[in-house]
């Protein structure tokens, strides 16, 4: 990957950010990681710009698949009527929203909900919301100690994919145009903008330099990668990490690729109800369980087996790259300590 | 602004026509689409299935059990197991459904051209393959010789008995079979595997369709492949657990495989390459 | 607890006895699970074998019952091996000549033998326990619900003190409360004999106090225990009942004296957020607030003391308890007018020493404070038991084994324990309402070793009839080598069995317990008609 910023790219000076923003969350609605008043960061939807504390440096807890997969979204109602069992759509309306500030993994993870929810269908919940939605990237200068986007391809910066990609250089902001909705920002705004200098560039490419060498982790995902395709990986390690694995589904909810969900009916009363689809988790015995307590994925360890052969192997096959990002989400949550981390590193020690 | 999308989750009511009660765990429920526009456009293949809605229950895949020699309407045989299914058992003539689909990949009809068709199935298992059994019938000189094995239960749990005689006039093999007999039975007793046993095929211009239980599954495996099948001539369809029916829920993973997308159809030849229950119970 | 729960994260070897920890306390486990990951060691002290005995180093299969017998055979080995901490016993408590006698008279292989468990495991056991700089004993209802379960306690903290392994940070005896807030409701005197911070009421300066606080009178006897009040029979001393947040009709032993208690009431007012078994025996039900919908603090097994916000207002006509509790208190001629609970706090501090320092100002900040917290300026006690106990020495205990109440007979010939599953909490009031919950499991599963499920001819998953000398249930059985043979195992949080119509409501005479832990039961295969 060459990190060396593109000449046309620009300069917005962090002292013109809140107004560059405030331009923007007049036509869009605006969500960008928050400090909330318990210390958290939380991508948020910014209704009061003046009062919202911006984080950039610090990756947030949710990631934006809240955003285009809602934790639980309503997909129709039904009525039961004389006439009748019928099925009614919903209309929403999903304002046009500028995600700003999505470090390189989240970008990422929105790339790969992309390429789910069009492949073999287009999903029309996901691509309604995601339409008209505006990424704005910020490459990221401090991995945290569970990041390992290095290892997964998925940062820690990124070239494509963005509408508009910013890099800190301090008093500065140097702003990749990736995507034409952000080239159309930057010629609407262009009072914001001035060009990049040599300087900006060669501080560019250092600032990615550096990035590089903060990651307290070496996590050997390709390694894991080839195993899973050789079908090397010791049964013995699907079985400590299902001993441990607690059940608790916290990885899938937090990751920002698990995209499985549930379909379900909510009933309201006799003539009515809601069909609802909500976020699951394979790991759950549930998941695959059929009518009549039939599993078809009975052993203990085929659950957390499926987790990690899909990241890594299965979406690999299918997309060329593994659909975990290196946020380390998953390791920070995890009960057990059967994060995807710890399983990468057990499958490089069992090949010693 | 971006073209509108298909509300690819959204039901279509369909009424009930007709029931045929087969046995007292399985019905047949024929459906048409209460728009009949719709319902007179509707396509499928043999193979494919539909997920039915019930007021309240969710959504559950049923296989198509008729065949797209007949349009018109829809049969979808259905074995009283979970809470949807027992919901459907309660459904009267008139009454309505939601209906979604066809997905899946099917059966390859166009290979199976010119061939023998050696059908085993055990229980609701032949659901799936009646649709082709019943496509094959509706062009006579297209397919082979047709024959069918099918284990029960009891005497009494024999499903599909009037199209198993229908077929039989039609000149169709159908041999049958129970766990265990009851008063009266004079038919075979034990596995369907024994069922093979008398069989004279024609090995090299069979191919064989497999649907039912597991066990009965891989002792079908085991004597097809000691008779001389290849993974190639065995076709089966697989049951899961689905919700999006289109290939995204993952509900139906089977090692990397979709359910509901790759299959519900696969050859032997397929599922070898996959870990999973069925093969390595 | 006398640790923090991170403390465990620490610890060098990790005891845990009667607790299936992974499922009951995941967050617990967790730390347990990470300390092994640094190296410690874990010994489980559990009939069945559960996810953390298959973790564990050591799994110490013992025969329901007989936790004392074990426990003092581990003492006789760390005795007779010079593990003792001689300057600890000699410095810090009192009753150890007591101890030693009993100890040196036992016959270890004798009390091995009633264990079940090899002499050589107990060995190991005692071996690595007191051998450890840092040591934590984390025990649950496994050792308190028996009927010798105060001597269950007393055996354990017997040898913690002999190993010295108590005192220290990372080292200590953690007993895991089941619920968010029970370790704060002990602490505010919802027990019978105890006023807030556990000022004994039978004590008249702690009396004083309060009345002088409260402006009332108080009783200077104390009260009934939760079983003598919930099987006291159709014509029992009580009248009249308020229950809050508690679902007796299917978390008491023998249910069926329980429904003659509560249907022989002349009153009975229940507070729920769901109209729970209990309640639907009521003849007034408030609805109350959950936790997301109140403000206020909890306090957890670490007596640590925190901050609940509230996160969403109550539906409909719900309340938090604490309003409940002041409108009743209002119409009964005593008005408490309390406008936050924050002004609910400042009245703990006052009257409750170990709360002495905790305000709503200090808990809103950080992760809030551990008890005892004497002042404004105390930080907390992340562990206890550090220069003194609270009696001032630390007295042994000498125990000896307590039989359970009842034990298999040729009529009824295997034993039944029950316990909790992950997916299911308590009587199910809140969790079987979750979807996603119930699809992992939303049926009561009777664990059976295979040995008995072949004699008795039973499938994966068939109903059997549970019977008890009390009543019977049906319900699926699962065959599995995590129990033994002679034992069954099922869980109390299913409405359709019932499970503690069959417990036995033999009690513990000090802590009034029941043993939901032992008692004789027969499974028969349900034969079709």
């Amino acid at each position: 990957m060459v990190h060396t910023a593109a000449t046309d790219s620009h300069l917005l000076k962090k002292d013109h950010l809140k107004g560059f923003l405030r331009k923007l969350a007049k036509e869009y609605r605006l969500v960008a990681p928050v400090r909330n008043r318990h210390g958290d960061v939380l991508f948020t939807v910014i209704d009061d710009l003046d009062a919202a504390e911006i984080e950039l440096s610090e990756p947030p807890q949710n990631s934006l698949k809240q955003f285009f997969l809602p934790q639980q979204e309503q997909l129709s109602t039904y009525t039961v009527t004389p006439e009748g069992y019928d099925f009614h759509p919903v209309q929403a309306t999903i304002p046009p929203t500028i995600y700003f500030g999505v470090h390189p993994c989240d970008l990422s993870a929105v790339l790969y909900m992309d390429v789910v929810f069009s492949r073999r269908q287009r999903d029309p919940f996901y691509l309604r919301r995601r339409h008209g939605s505006v990424l704005i990237g910020v490459n990221c200068n401090s991995p945290s100690p569970n990041c390992f986007c290095n290892a997964t391809g998925s940062g820690p910066f990124l070239e494509m994919g963005s509408d508009l990609q910013l890099t800190d250089l301090g008093d500065r902001f140097l702003v990749e145009t990736g995507r034409a909705p952000g080239q159309a920002l930057i010629e609407r705004w262009q009072g914001f903008f001035s060009p990049s200098a040599d300087k900006d560039r060669a501080a560019h490419y250092q600032a990615f330099l550096e990035a590089r060498g903060r990651f307290s982790r070496q996590v050997h995902v390709e390694q894991a990668i080839r195993q899973l395709e050789a079908d090397t990986v010791e049964e013995k390690i699907w079985q400590e990490l299902s001993l441990r694995c607690q059940d608790c589904g916290g990885c899938a909810y937090l990751c920002p690729t698990c995209t499985c969900f549930t379909i379900s009916d909510q009933r309201l009363d006799a003539a009515s109800g809601r069909r609802l689809r909500s976020w699951d988790a394979c790991t759950f015995a549930g998941f695959t369980a059929m009518a009549g307590d039939h599993n078809p994925v009975q052993a203990k360890t085929a659950a957390i087996r499926q987790r990690f052969t899909h990241k890594l192997r299965d979406d690999v096959r299918l997309n060329g790259r593994p659909s975990c990002v290196g946020c380390g989400r998953c390791v920070s949550i995890c009960f057990g300590g059967t994060d995807i981390v710890r399983f990468v590193e057990r499958v490089c020690q069992g090949s010693l | 602004m971006p073209q509108p999308i298909t509300d690819i989750y959204l039901p279509r009511q369909a009424r009930v026509e007709q029931i045929e009660i087969e046995n007292s765990q399985i019905a047949t429920f024929v459906l048409a689409f209460s728009d009949r526009r719709y319902n007179d456009a509707f396509r499928y293949q043999p193979g494919q299935f539909m997920l039915v809605s019930m007021p309240h229950c969710g959504e559950a895949p049923i296989s198509i059990s008729s065949t797209p020699t007949r349009p018109g309407n829809i049969h979808l045989s259905v074995r009283k197991a979970g809470k949807l299914t027992t919901a459907m058992h309660g459904l009267r003539v008139g009454d309505t459904i939601g209906l979604r689909g066809p997905y899946g990949r099917p059966f390859p009809m166009e290979q199976l051209a010119g061939r023998d068709l050696l059908f085993v199935a055990g229980g609701i298992g032949l659901a799936p393959l009646r649709a082709v059994v019943s496509s094959c019938l509706d062009q006579p000189d297209r397919f082979g010789a047709l024959t069918v094995l099918y284990g029960s239960r009891t005497p009494s749990d024999i499903a599909f008995q009037s199209d198993l005689e229908l077929w039989h006039n039609q000149g169709v093999d159908c041999r049958l079979t129970v766990d265990a007999a009851e008063p009266g039975w004079d038919g075979s007793v034990g596995l369907v595997t024994a069922l093979l046993d008398d069989l004279a095929l024609k090995l090299d211009k069979s191919t064989a369709l497999i649907c039912g239980p597991p066990l009965m599954f891989r002792a079908v495996l085991r004597r097809l492949a000691d008779m001389g099948f290849s993974d190639h001539q065995v076709l089966t369809t697989m049951e899961r657990h689905m919700k999006c029916g289109v290939g995204i829920c993952r509900h139906c993973h089977m090692d990397g495989k979709l359910a509901c997308v790759d299959g519900p159809v696969f050859s032997l030849a397929e599922l070898r390459k996959l870990k999973i229950m069925e093969l390595d119970g | 607890m006398t640790n923090s729960i991170n403390e465990i994260e620490n610890a060098e070897v990790i005891l845990v006895s009667g607790s299936n920890t992974t499922e009951a306390h995941p967050q617990v486990a967790r730390r347990m699970l990470a300390a092994v990951d640094r190296g410690a060691r874990l010994i489980v002290i559990d009939p069945r074998r559960t996810r953390l005995a298959e973790c564990a180093h050591l799994h110490l299969a013992l025969r329901p019952g007989t936790d004392i017998p074990l426990l003092n055979a581990m003492m006789r080995v760390l005795l007779d091996e010079g593990l003792a901490d001689d300057l600890f016993i000699e410095m810090r408590t009192e009753n150890f000549l007591a101890l030693r006698d009993m100890l040196n008279r036992l016959d270890l292989e004798a009390t091995a033998a009633l264990t079940g468990v090899e002499l050589s495991l107990i060995r190991q056991a005692a071996q690595l326990y007191g051998r450890a700089r840092k040591a934590v004993i984390c025990y649950c209802l496994g050792v308190t619900q028996h009927v010798c379960g105060t001597e269950n306690v007393q055996t354990i903290a017997n040898l913690a003190m002999l190993a010295g392994h108590i005192e220290k940070e990372d080292t200590g005896v953690d007993p895991l409360r089941g619920q968010n807030n029970v370790q704060g409701a002990c602490d505010m005197g919802a027990l019978p004999n105890m006023l807030p911070s556990y000022q004994g009421v039978a004590n008249e300066d702690f009396r004083e106090k309060f009345e002088r606080a409260w402006g009332a009178s108080l009783p200077e006897a104390p009260g009934l225990t939760l079983v003598e009040m919930t099987h006291g029979g159709a014509q029992g001393p009580i009248r009249g009942m308020f229950i809050m947040g508690e679902n007796p009709m299917l978390s008491d032993p023998t249910l069926g004296k329980v429904e003659e208690t509560l249907r022989g009431l002349d009153f009975l007012a229940v507070s729920d957020i769901f109209l729970t078994e209990t309640a639907q025996l009521a003849q007034v039900v408030f609805p109350a607030a959950c936790f997301a919908e109140k403000s206020g603090s909890f306090t957890n097994s670490e007596r640590r003391v925190q901050m609940v916000r509230q996160a969403v207002p109550p539906p409909g006509e719900c309340r938090a308890d604490s309003e409940i509790i002041m409108a009743l208190s209002g119409r009964l001629g005593y008005p408490m007018e309390y406008e936050t609970s924050a002004e609910v706090m400042e009245e703990i501090a006052l009257l409750s020493p170990i709360y002495g320092g905790m305000y709503h100002d200090r808990l809103e900040r950080g992760w809030g404070l551990q008890w005892p917290c004497w002042d404004r300026d105390h930080p907390g006690t992340p562990f206890l038991h550090k220069y003194y106990f609270t009696r001032g020495r630390g007295h042994f205990m000498p125990a000896s084994h307590t039989p359970p109440g009842e034990l298999p007979d040729p009529e009824y010939p295997l034993l039944l324990m029950t316990g909790r599953m992950y997916h299911q909490y308590h009587t199910g009031t809140m969790t079987r309402k979750s979807e996603r919950l119930s699809r992992e499991c939303d049926h009561a599963v009777l664990q059976i070793n295979p040995e008995d499920a072949k004699t008795l001819g039973l499938r994966q998953g068939e109903t059997v009839r549970l019977l008890s000398r009390r009543g019977e249930i049906t319900l699926a059985a699962s065959i599995t080598g995590q129990v033994a043979c002679g034992m069954v195992y099922t869980t109390f949080h299913f409405h359709e069995a019932p499970i503690n119509q069959l417990t036995n409501d033999a009690f513990d005479t000090g802590s009034r317990c029941p043993e939901y832990k032992v008692c004789a039961v027969r499974v028969e295969k349900i034969v079709d008609s």
